[in-house]
C-alpha cells in the first residue's frame, strides 16, 4: 500500500467513524444552533414583523449581521404553525 | 449648606446636573454655574440632553448640532442635534452592510427596517443618550454640567439604562449559548476554531456604553445632583413624588434649589395688593419647603427683573448663586 492510498484509507475510516458516531449529534447541534439564530434574530429585531423591540437604537447596530439570515427568519417564523413550534 | 460649599467641597463632584419640571431654571440654572466655575479657572463644559434644548437661546448663540462651541474662556457649550445623529447612524449601518456583502445597494426589506426603526419614538432619546457617552468620554473637562430634561422624560431616561441593560444581558447569554452550540459542532467535525462571533463583540460594545452612561448618572462620589422647585403647591407636591423616583433609581442627591423668590424687600414700599398676595403665598410654602426640607436646600434665587439671557445676565444670576 503506497503512502496515498493508506491516508485515504484511514481518511475514509475517520469518515465512517465520525458518521456513525458524532454525525447525528453534529446535526442536531447544527439544528438547535440555527433555532437559536431565529430567536436571536427575533428578539433584536422583532420590529420587522410586529414585535415591539424596546431599544431600536442599539438593535441597529446588530442588523449589518443577521442581513443574510432575514429572509429564511421570516419565512420560518410567519409559516401557519405555532410560533413555539417554529422556535423549538 | 450653600451650592458654593457643596461644589467646592466636592472638587470630585464632576457632574453637576440639575433637574426639575419644565421651565423652573434647569438651563438657566446650568449655565450659571457653569460660567461660576469657568470663571474659577476650571474647564467646563455644559451641554443638553433635551431634543428641545435651549442652550443656543440662554448664550444668544446659534449651537445647535454643531459640536463643542466655546462661548468664553473655559466655558464650553453644547446641543446634540438627534436627527442629526440619526442620520449619520442609519448611513454607518447602511454602509456597513454595502461592505459587508458587497452589494450595490442595501436590500428594500432591510432598507425599510432601518427607516421604521428611525421613525420609533424612542429613538431621539437613544440617540441622544449614546451622544452623550462621547461627550462624556471623549472630552478633558473639568466639570460637565448636564442640562436635564424636565422630570417625566428624566426618569425615563433613566429607566432606559436599566431597560437597555437587562436587554443585553439577555442577548449575550443567548449568544454565548449559540457560542457553545457552534464550538461543539466543529469539536465533533474535528474542525479549527470557530471564527470569532462579530456580534458577542458588538454587544459588549454595547453593553460598555450603556454602563457608562448609566454609571454618571448614579455616581454617589462623581456625580452632584440638585433639584430645582419654586415656592408653588404644585410643583412641591411633583418635585417630592420625583425625588423618590429618584432615589429609587440610586440618584444622588446633593440638594435642593428654590428658584423665583419674589424679594421680601417689596414689602417695605408701597405695593399693589397682586403682588403682596404672591408674597404671602409664598412664604407659606417657603415655610414648607424649609420644614421638609430643611437643611437640604442649597440656595434661594430671587425672581429677576428680567429674563436671563446673555452673558452679562448670567454672570449676574451666577453672582447671586454663588457671591462675586
Amino acid at each position: 500500500m503506497s503512502e496515498e492510498e493508506k491516508k485515504s484509507f484511514w481518511q475514509n475510516m475517520k469518515e465512517v467513524l465520525y458518521g456513525m458516531a458524532s454525525h447525528d449529534m453534529s446535526r442536531y447541534a447544527l439544528r438547535t444552533r440555527a433555532s437559536m439564530e431565529h430567536l436571536f434574530i427575533l428578539i433584536t429585531m422583532g420590529d420587522m414583523i410586529g414585535v415591539p423591540i424596546l431599544p431600536p437604537y442599539y438593535s441597529l447596530r446588530l442588523l449589518p449581521y443577521v442581513v443574510p439570515q432575514i429572509s429564511t427568519w421570516k419565512r420560518r417564523l410567519l409559516r401557519e404553525k405555532d410560533l413555539s413550534d417554529a422556535m423549538f | 449648606m450653600s451650592l458654593k460649599k457643596i461644589i467646592e467641597e466636592h472638587p470630585e463632584r464632576r457632574y453637576i446636573m440639575f433637574g426639575g419640571k419644565g421651565g423652573l431654571g434647569k438651563t438657566t440654572f446650568s449655565a450659571a454655574t457653569a460660567y461660576w466655575l469657568a470663571t474659577r479657572g476650571k474647564k467646563v463644559m455644559v451641554f443638553s440632553v433635551d431634543p428641545q434644548a435651549s442652550l443656543s437661546d440662554i448664550f444668544q448663540q446659534d449651537i445647535f448640532g454643531k459640536g463643542p462651541v466655546k462661548i468664553m474662556d473655559n466655558l464650553w457649550a453644547q446641543e446634540i442635534d438627534a436627527d442629526q445623529h440619526i442620520k449619520a447612524y442609519q448611513n454607518e449601518i447602511r454602509q456597513k452592510i454595502l461592505d459587508m456583502y458587497g452589494f450595490d445597494q442595501v436590500p428594500e426589506e432591510i432598507e425599510q427596517y432601518i427607516q421604521a426603526a428611525s421613525a420609533e419614538p424612542a429613538m431621539e432619546e437613544s440617540a441622544i443618550f449614546d451622544a452623550v457617552v462621547d461627550i462624556v468620554v471623549q472630552g478633558d473637562y473639568d466639570y460637565y454640567i448636564y442640562d436635564l430634561v424636565p422630570l417625566g422624560h428624566a426618569l425615563y431616561y433613566l429607566s432606559m439604562a436599566k431597560v437597555y441593560d437587562e436587554w443585553i444581558n439577555k442577548i449575550t447569554k443567548l449568544r454565548e449559548e449559540m457560542r457553545e452550540y457552534e464550538e461543539m459542532v466543529s469539536r465533533l467535525k474535528r474542525e479549527k476554531e470557530t471564527e470569532e462571533d462579530q456580534i458577542l463583540k458588538e454587544l459588549q460594545y454595547i453593553r460598555g456604553r450603556i454602563n457608562a452612561s448609566s454609571k454618571i448618572l448614579t455616581d454617589k462620589e462623581k456625580t452632584a445632583f440638585f433639584f430645582v422647585v419654586i415656592p408653588e403647591e404644585m410643583i412641591l407636591i411633583d418635585t417630592k413624588k420625583a425625588a423618590e423616583l429618584f432615589a429609587k433609581f440610586d440618584v444622588p442627591i446633593s440638594g435642593y434649589v428654590v428658584n423665583r423668590v419674589v424679594p421680601r424687600d417689596l414689602l417695605k414700599e408701597n405695593i399693589p395688593p397682586y403682588l403682596k398676595n404672591r408674597i404671602e403665598m409664598q412664604d407659606k410654602y417657603l415655610k414648607q419647603i424649609d420644614e421638609t426640607l430643611g437643611k437640604q436646600v442649597a440656595s434661594h434665587v430671587p425672581e429677576l427683573e428680567r429674563d436671563v439671557t446673555g452673558l452679562d445676565m448670567i454672570k449676574k444670576l451666577s453672582e447671586i448663586m454663588y457671591g462675586s
